[in-house]
This record gives structure tokens, sequence and C-alpha cells, in this order.
């Protein structure tokens, strides 16, 4: 298992498209798309049936169009860091990745996912791979278990499963923790992902998926790496007395969206249950 | 003025014996009643009678005539089940039903012809009454015929007339009787030679006929078939109460060993079963498998369904998991499955909150969920007391309505979770003392489970359930390794071993 593991990592660096490196070109860009119809378009268009004609597109009508698409009505998580990267909250009918490798705060951002749609009245489901979920921390965190539905695969493949079929009854939110590294059972093809967020966007539900190293591929709107940039412990107030926990700091880097620019970053801190 | 309908099935053996073997309905089939050389046709089927095939031949006979003739033996069990099903059928347009057996139910359908007006009258309403009855029994399997008029006799001679739906209107059944022959009043007829002696052949001959002279000579019999023959018929419409649950099964030609074979079969009887619950607005809550075990025996087993569904590839699935679990040990000869009704779960929307979960599909997703993962793996979390933390406890998830109007989501407190590990992981621990403070500096375990210890902080002790006969002493650390990752490890008391059963995520 190490070594897709090691060769994820370098995926990741490939993956950082911060200003500060060049971009790589393989193609001379594009020619500059003409505002009109071009002659070439209507040439085209008059060539066909009216029908087929009309659902015909040039590629300045497609972006003119993709400028007007109404955002997705989104559902905040109130983990302002995270709502600020991704524009006030999860997006409803998109699938979100957040991915990372150790203690990196993915469990927490889970949970208050969860208990923020649970505590406006919407019906949440986790699928729970690593069976990792507690049932009185999560009652602490605020969410409102009778409006959640636990599911505990025991394979990603199950994982998967479970998810596209709990996201076509219609709950507005569907959260797949793929647990710990290593992910038990074998990777879920592409394409299973794919048809997993098109089930989401079909039914408007937000879905996010917390991973240990990306698995979503190209079927996510967008991918969050969380690393722990500083744990935090309380000294001893008494001489003899242990040091406690006292939280977390993370560091959440947008890697990929398909409609902001990514490399943004933001920290998140964490505390220990009082 | 009363008016009652009556469901009729021609070849009623045969029809039911098609409704759970649909391929044979192309085929040249015949049921026989009888076993050697006493088995005789009871039915059979058009492409059987256009050769020759009769109702009362021999077996042998028929097989003379038609040698690939496909013979069944007549199932009493399939029969049940399709009258039950024609039963249901009637009863999703009234709730007054009369079972009459073999293939003949009674419906007092008075007053309902009013559902079925056309607006501009263009349609007789009992007589669009009666087509939708007969295409809702064609739904079920059952090819049926639909006689209505204000008598039960007059309405099953109506029905047993091969052009169907036939309509008698009100006060009019003597004149509708009058033209046809006595053998429709009753087939099997005991006065019938003499009444044929006497130059009689059509019940209105017989009608015009003096009572008392018919009484006189026939006695009470004659005096019945006289009273039939006039359209009159004093028995009452007796309604059946609801049967308590549904069932479909049949009879098998042999053996079976296999399940994959069997489910085919389960497969179909379940579809009846769900067709049938939805006729009358139900779902089925739990499903109860009886199967006949060659040389003999019965093995049965119950299954319990998360939520009332009528999906019926979820009731299949659970079926095979459940077999396939526990297998009956033996060759089946026959089945009953016998589903328990429930209504299913409904819900008023809301305009304004957040939208409703449909209680119907949530029912089916469960239960598919459950056939695929486990009984204990799908469900509401649920708090539990204690001090332990990886107590926890499963229920049956019924999510409340959404509030009538948006909220705003609670703020996050930002709190750190705990990713428990069940069961928590075995781990070495290496312990330093230092001015009577003991701390950890390594553990030894699988995969990320390894590594020196940055930091350490405990012990916390956790003492439970101390009074019982499984009492649990921990001490319980947390600590940050050199390579990253905050863990929650304890050592258990009486054993002194490590385990981590958690870490800060």
């Amino acid at each position: 298992m190490a070594t897709p593991a090691l060769r994820l990592d370098w995926q990741f660096e490939l993956l950082d498209l911060r200003p500060r490196r060049p971009a790589p070109t393989l193609v001379p860009p594009p020619p500059p798309v003409e505002p009109g119809e071009s002659p070439a378009l209507r040439a085209l268009r008059s060539a066909l049936e009216p029908s087929i004609a009309a659902r015909v597109r040039s590629a300045a009508e497609l972006l003119r169009n993709a400028s007007h698409v109404v955002a997705p009505p989104l559902l905040p998580t109130t983990l302002e860091p995270l709502d600020g990267l991704l524009g006030g909250g999860l997006p409803r009918g998109r699938l979100v990745e957040l991915a990372a490798r150790r203690a990196a705060g993915r469990f927490s951002i889970v949970l208050a996912a969860l208990a923020s749609a649970t505590s406006m009245g919407e019906a949440a489901a986790l699928v729970d791979l690593g069976d990792h979920f507690d049932p009185q921390l999560a009652e602490a965190n605020g969410i409102d278990l009778r409006r959640l539905l636990w599911i505990r695969p025991h394979t990603v493949k199950e994982a998967v499963m479970s998810a596209e079929m709990i996201t076509a009854t219609g709950f507005q939110l569907v959260v797949v923790d793929a647990g710990v590294h290593p992910l038990r059972g074998r990777r879920a093809p592409d394409a299973a992902w794919v048809r997993l967020a098109r089930t989401a966007e079909a039914h408007e539900t937000a879905m996010l998926v917390s991973s240990p190293y990306p698995l979503t591929g190209t079927a996510s709107e967008a991918v969050i790496k969380g690393t722990v940039a500083r744990t935090r412990w309380k000294t001893a107030a008494a001489a003899g007395s242990p040091r406690i926990l006292a939280g977390l700091d993370l560091t959440l880097t947008l890697e990929k969206h398909r409609h902001r620019r990514p490399g943004a970053r933001a920290t998140l801190k964490l505390e220990v249950l009082p | 003025m009363t008016r009652i309908a009556c469901f009729h099935v021609p070849m009623f053996p045969l029809a039911a014996r098609l409704r759970s073997e649909p391929d044979l309905l192309q085929e040249a089939v015949a049921i026989v009643e009888g076993n050697g050389s006493n088995a005789h046709v009871v039915a059979a089927t058009r492409r059987a009678r256009v050769k020759g095939v009769r109702a009362g031949l021999s077996l042998a006979q028929a097989r003379a005539i038609l040698p690939k003739l496909i013979a069944r033996v007549r199932d009493a069990e399939c029969e049940r089940t399709a009258q039950e099903a024609l039963y249901d059928v009637a009863e999703s347009f009234s709730p007054r039903v009369e079972d009459a057996g073999e293939g003949v139910v009674y419906v007092d359908v008075t007053g309902m012809d009013r559902h079925y007006r056309a607006a501009d009258g263009s349609v007789d309403p009992e007589l669009a009454l009666a087509r939708a009855a007969i295409r809702a029994a064609e739904a079920i399997g059952l090819p049926a015929r639909l006689g209505i008029a204000a008598s039960k006799l007059a309405a099953r001679v109506a029905a047993e007339l091969p052009k169907s739906p036939n309509i008698v209107e009100p006060g009019k059944e003597p004149e509708f009787l009058a033209p046809l022959p006595l053998t429709r009043l009753s087939p099997h007829l005991e006065a019938a030679g003499t009444l044929r002696r006497w130059g009689i052949a059509s019940i209105g001959e017989l009608a015009t006929l003096p009572e008392s002279e018919i009484a006189s000579r026939l006695g009470e019999v004659g005096r019945d078939l006289h009273c039939a023959a006039r359209g009159i018929d004093p028995r009452p419409l007796i309604p059946r109460p609801l049967p308590p649950d549904f069932r479909e099964g049949m009879e098998l030609e042999w053996p079976l060993v296999a399940l994959e074979p069997f489910l085919f079969i389960a497969n179909s009887a379940l579809d009846r079963l769900a067709k049938r619950m939805e006729i009358q607005g139900f779902a089925c809550k739990r499903l109860e498998l009886t199967l006949d075990l060659e040389p003999d025996g019965y093995y049965t087993r119950a299954i319990d369904l998360p939520a009332p569904t009528r999906d019926v590839k979820t009731m299949l699935t659970l079926l095979r998991l459940d077999l396939e679990k526990t297998p009956p040990g033996a060759p089946v000869a026959g089945f009953t499955i016998v589903a328990h009704p429930d209504r299913p779960r409904r819900a008023q929307l809301s305009l304004f909150g957040p939208a409703a979960l449909s209680p119907e599909k949530l029912a089916t997703t469960i239960a598919r969920l459950v056939s695929l993962l486990g009984d204990d793996r799908v469900g509401m979390a649920m708090a539990v007391d204690g001090h332990l933390p990886e107590r926890y406890a499963i229920g049956d998830y019924a999510p409340p309505p959404p509030p009538d109007a948006r909220r705003n989501p609670q703020k996050s407190r930002g709190l750190l979770a705990a990713r428990v590990f069940r069961p928590p992981i075995p781990v070495e621990v290496m312990t330093r003392e230092h001015d009577g403070e003991i701390a950890i500096t390594a553990i030894e375990g699988e995969g990320d489970l390894a590594g020196s210890v940055r930091v350490s902080s405990g012990p916390w002790k956790v003492e439970s359930s101390w009074w019982s006969d499984a009492p649990a002493a921990r001490e319980y650390w947390d600590v940050e390794l050199d390579r990253g990752g905050v863990y929650r490890l304890y050592q258990s008391e009486p054993a002194a071993s490590w385990f981590v059963d958690a870490r800060y995520d």
C-alpha cells in the first residue's frame, strides 16, 4: 500500500497550482473566441434541421451561457475558514472532497457539517467506512442524532453504493468518510465517483467525501487538503499535573475548484471538548 | 336498488396455474386431476383445445391427440392464492365482497357508478366500472369476466357469458335470462333430463309455467329453479372480513435443490404479493417463508423488514440472504410466502421548510441497505449512558418531520473530534519514569501507529461497572507522535495490555 500513497503525494505536488510556479504548457493557447456567430457556425446551422441546429453551440456561446449560470445554493458548515474557501459552504448538488493523510481535522469537519445540516432540520447521512463514529461525541458537537442516518459499510465499493442509494432517496447532506489509511477494500473506479456526483446533482444533495488521499478524481467540484500546523497542549497549572491536549491548528488548502482560483489557504482552530 | 358485480374466471384451475407460470401462456397446456390411469383433463389452453384436447379426456387420450401436450397437476396452493388475489382486486372496488370460491367473487357495487360517470355522458358508468374491474384483474394475471345485475344469480349468469362485460338493467333480469339455456342456471342440474322430456329448453320457457305445478312435480328443487328462472335470488351478499395477511405459494413439479431456481420462482410470487398489497394500499412489514421439504417436513423462516416496503428486489434479497445463511438442508417441493401487511408511512410535505424524505422511498432504501450490509449496520446512532468511550447503540431510523420554515444553522463550536477505533488496536508501549512521573516514550503498532512519542499526557483513570461481572478499569493517555498524529491510548488494568482506541482528527 505504500507505493500508491507515495505516488499520490507526488500527484499532490503536481496539483499545486500556486502562481509562483510556472504552469506547464503542452499545447499553444487557443485563438480568442469570436463574440458573435461565426460564418462556419452560421453555415453549419443553415445546413442542419432547425430542431438539431437549435442545439448546436459554439464555444463563445457556451462561455456566455456559463457566465449566466446561477451558483448552486450552499449548505454552510459554520466553520468560517472552510466556508470561506468554498465560497460560503458546501454547494448543494455537488461533490466536495476533503483529503488529509494523518490526523488533520477531517472527522471534526465532517461532524461540524452534519451538525449544521441537522440543526437546520435537514436529513443527513453518514457513510462511515471505518466505523469511527461516536454518538456521544456527535451529540456534544450539536448533531441531532434523530435526523442522522448512520451507515457502516465494509468496503469502499459498499460505501459508494450506499451513498448513491441514500442520495437518490433525497437526503440533503450525504457524507462519505473513507476512514484512515489503508482503506478497507479495493478502490472504487473513477466512473463510480462520477456516477455518484451525477446522482448528487440530480437530487440537489450536498456531498462531502472525506478520505486520507484523493479518491474522486474529476468528479469533485472542489478538493480541500488539510494539514496539521500545530498541536496545542495546555501546560499544567500545578506541579506534578500532566499536560492536557487543548486542540489542533489546521491549515486548509483549496487544491481544486471548478469556479474559484485554487491555492487559497485558511487556518482552522479546533478545541478539545471542555 | 342493490347492484352486484360478479367476477368469474373461466377455467379457473388453468388460469391460476398460468398466473404462477406465465411462461406457459403460449404453450399447449392441460391441467389434470387424479393419479395414474385416473388422471383426466380439467382444463386446457386454447392451443391445446384447437387440437381437440377437451375437459374430461384422460391424460392418455389427450397425449394421443397431442403428444407434446404439457400436463400440470391441479395445484391447490396456486388456486387458493389466485382466489385471494381475485378477492383483493374486488376489494379495491368495494369493501363488501363475498368469496364464492373457484374463481368467483361477488362485489356490492351499489352507488359506485357515479365514480365512473363521464362528463359528457358518452359511456354507461356501470360499463366503465366493469371495464376498470376487468383491467384490474388482468393486471394481476387473471383473465376475469364480469357481470353486473341486481342479484347474485343474474350477475353470475351474466359473468359466465362469453362476451364480457355484461350489464343487466335493473328489473330486467327475467328478460335477460329468458333466451338462455337452462344449463346456465346450474350446469349440473339433476332435473335437466325431466325438463328436456317436457320440451323445456330455455329459462324463459320454464319461467312461463305455473310455479305451483313445477313445485308439485319437482319438489323444493323445482320451486327454487322456477324462482331463479324468473330472476329472483333471495340470497344476500355475505361479505368476508379482511384477511390478516397475504399469501402466495405453489407446489413444485419436482423438488429443487439449488437456491437460484427457487429464487426465480420466489421472485414472481413476491411480485404477485407486492401487486396485491398495492391494491389494498399496504406494504410488507414481515415475511414468513414456509418450505415443504422432500420427502417430508417443513422449514419456516420469518424475516422482519426494517420498514414497511413493497419493493420486490429488496424482499428477494432479504430472502436470499436468509436462505444462504440458514439453508433448509433438504430439497424443496413447495413453498408458501406470507406477507404481514402494515400501512406504509405517510408524511405531510412542507411548503417552506426543508424537503421531507418520502417515507416509502426511505423504507425501501433502508431495507435495501440492510440487505446489502447486514442487520446492525444501518440505523440511527443513539447515545448510551456510561463511561467507556466505545459505547454506542443503533436503532430504527425514523426522522421527525422537518420544520415548517427554514432554520439558520447552529454555529459550530469548532470541537476537535475523536475517530474511534472499533475494536481498539493493540500496541506495545515503552514508558520512562522520571522524578516519580511516568511518561510514554514510544509505541509499537501496525502502520501509522508506531514511532517515538513527542508529548504524552495522562493517566486519566476510568472505572466502570465495578459492581457487575464485567468490570472495566482503565488508564487513558493522550500521545502525540513525532511523525504526526495525536492518539488516545488506554491500559486495561487486569491484563495490563495497551490499546489505541481513538485518534484525534
